[in-house]
């Protein structure tokens, strides 16, 4: 294991308060929300087991190995199991397989496995939106999701796969007060395109 | 490549603009040194970001003073020759060369001269580029056969049309048999290429209304194009590229990685939707007194 303090990327004199800070904006950055259904999910969640293992680590250390701070260290790594995503699975022994195919990459084996199905229900478009997700066609996901939403507007699945379409997603951003430029006004616009070109000087 | 992918100059460190700038001189050089003069002249943004995403996080930023090749008086600090730079460059010449058939094939006679033109004198600097780096080569060339095949047939989806020049882009990283690095690179240069092709898409607009030529997001949306159906889709590109990028490592080059893809993508999406971006893109980022 690598050093619990490299990598949390602080000093191994670093106050309690400066390590759970660290602690706090890595796992902000690999949240599962900013991973979901993304094709490199299972590369944040790796990276989220050693940031949390690492705080744990550091945890342990400083209260010499105390039992008392180990039930308090296990409640802190509070993002643990939040990869595991439950998906409520239809009786359909194909869409099954597809999903379990999804998961594991194989795009184009689920997109054959999915043609060969002859009736198109809510599931149907839903899982060829999530294939089209995955690679990145985030258009044609859109509207596959919706027309599954049409079929079944019950289900929660589908709903909230579409709401993630329609906040255009989700992922950490570092200049969190700017909100990425969103909310600014016309005039702090035309001031950044400025910047953006160098001014006039 | 059109210089949509740049940083926003004024939040930048100094040290940071420094590198960036000594990357952009360095590609220069190796693209002269490797490919001939003539290709120092298609230099833009978009293949210095190319080269900082491919430099290894773990190389250090060791600058050297060296002449610079446009003005041979003066001595520019400058990234020196590495793997990376000289990848970044061979590429850069290969795909400025296959872009410039694609417009000749595109146009008229007439209005495919300057492509033509220019085509002629890079001529030399692309032979030597593609039997550098031969797999790319010829991915280029069978990714634009693919989009050329679907702008015939008027594809109405952005995303296939698109996916062509992400998945093109996406071959700029050879992959180097470690999937810590090289899957989030691929998912950052997919989405990279992806945002870069329905920019310049959104930019074209009209003047291919007024051509009569296909336009991607004029096939899905119609003629006037849907400017919040488009901004979505955008910002979820950028989301992919971030998700990604947090997965890579890039050391000292970060810090400009961060600001091109969090401020300076940002607000040129905004420009390009907005309209206002013909005026700034022919302006420098460098300043003027320098």
């Amino acid at each position: 294991m690598r050093d619990p303090y490299t990598v949390l990327g602080v000093s191994p004199n670093a106050s309690d308060q400066e390590i759970k800070k660290a602690y706090r904006e890595l796992a902000r950055k690999y949240h599962p929300d900013n991973y979901v259904d993304n094709p490199l999910a299972d590369l944040a969640e790796e990276k989220m087991k050693e940031i949390n293992e690492a705080y744990e680590a550091i945890q342990k250390q400083r209260s010499g190995g105390g039992s008392s701070y180990q039930s308090s260290s296990s409640s802190s790594g509070g993002y643990q199991g939040g990869y595991q995503q439950q998906r409520q699975y239809s009786g359909n022994p194909t869409y099954a397989r597809v999903r379990n195919l999804i998961n594991m990459g194989d795009l184009n084996t689920a997109e054959q496995l999915l043609n060969e199905v002859p009736q198109h229900g809510g599931e149907w478009y839903f899982l060829r939106g999530s294939i089209a997700y995955r690679r990145g066609w985030l258009d044609e996901a859109m509207q596959n999701y919706s027309l599954a939403v049409q079929m079944e507007p019950g289900n929660m699945e589908y709903r909230q796969a579409l709401n993630m379409m329609q906040r255009g997603g989700q992922a950490y951003r570092p200049y969190a007060s700017a909100g990425g430029m969103d909310g600014l006004d016309c005039c702090t616009t035309m001031l950044c395109l400025n910047c953006l070109c160098g001014g006039c000087n | 490549m059109f210089g949509y992918v740049r940083p926003v100059r004024d939040e930048l460190k100094c040290r940071d603009f420094d590198l960036y700038r000594a990357a952009y001189c360095g590609l220069c050089r190796c693209m002269k040194k490797r490919c001939g003069w003539t290709s120092t002249w298609f230099l833009n943004y978009d293949f210095t970001f190319l080269a900082l995403l491919l430099t290894p996080g773990e190389e250090p930023y060791t600058p050297c003073r060296k002449r610079c090749s446009v003005k041979p008086f003066l001595k520019k600090t400058m990234c020196p020759a590495s793997p990376a730079l000289e990848l970044a460059a061979d590429e850069s010449v290969v795909l400025t060369w296959w872009q410039l058939r694609d417009k000749i094939q595109d146009e008229g006679f007439w209005k495919g001269l300057p492509a033509r033109g220019l085509s002629v004198l890079l001529g030399r600097s692309y032979r030597k580029a593609a039997r550098h780096c031969p797999d790319f080569d010829r991915t280029v060339r069978e990714r634009l056969g693919e989009l050329s095949a679907l702008e015939r047939e008027n594809c109405p989806s952005i995303d296939r049309t698109a996916d062509t020049f992400a998945r093109l882009l996406q071959a700029a990283a050879p992959a180097t048999g470690d999937p810590l690095r090289d899957r989030p690179l691929e998912e950052l240069l997919y989405h990279l290429g992806r945002w870069i092709y329905l920019i310049d898409a959104q930019d074209d607009l009209e003047e291919d209304a007024q051509a009569g030529r296909y336009n991607p997001v004029a096939a899905r949306f119609g003629p006037q194009g849907n400017r919040e159906a488009l901004e979505l889709t955008l910002n979820h590109s950028l989301n992919r590229m971030y998700s990604a990028a947090q997965l890579l490592s890039f050391g000292r080059r970060w810090p400009v990685i961060e600001n091109i893809l969090y401020l300076g993508l940002p607000l040129v999406q905004r420009a390009v939707l907005e309209g206002s971006w013909k005026q700034i893109q022919k302006q420098t980022i460098w300043r003027q007194n320098q």
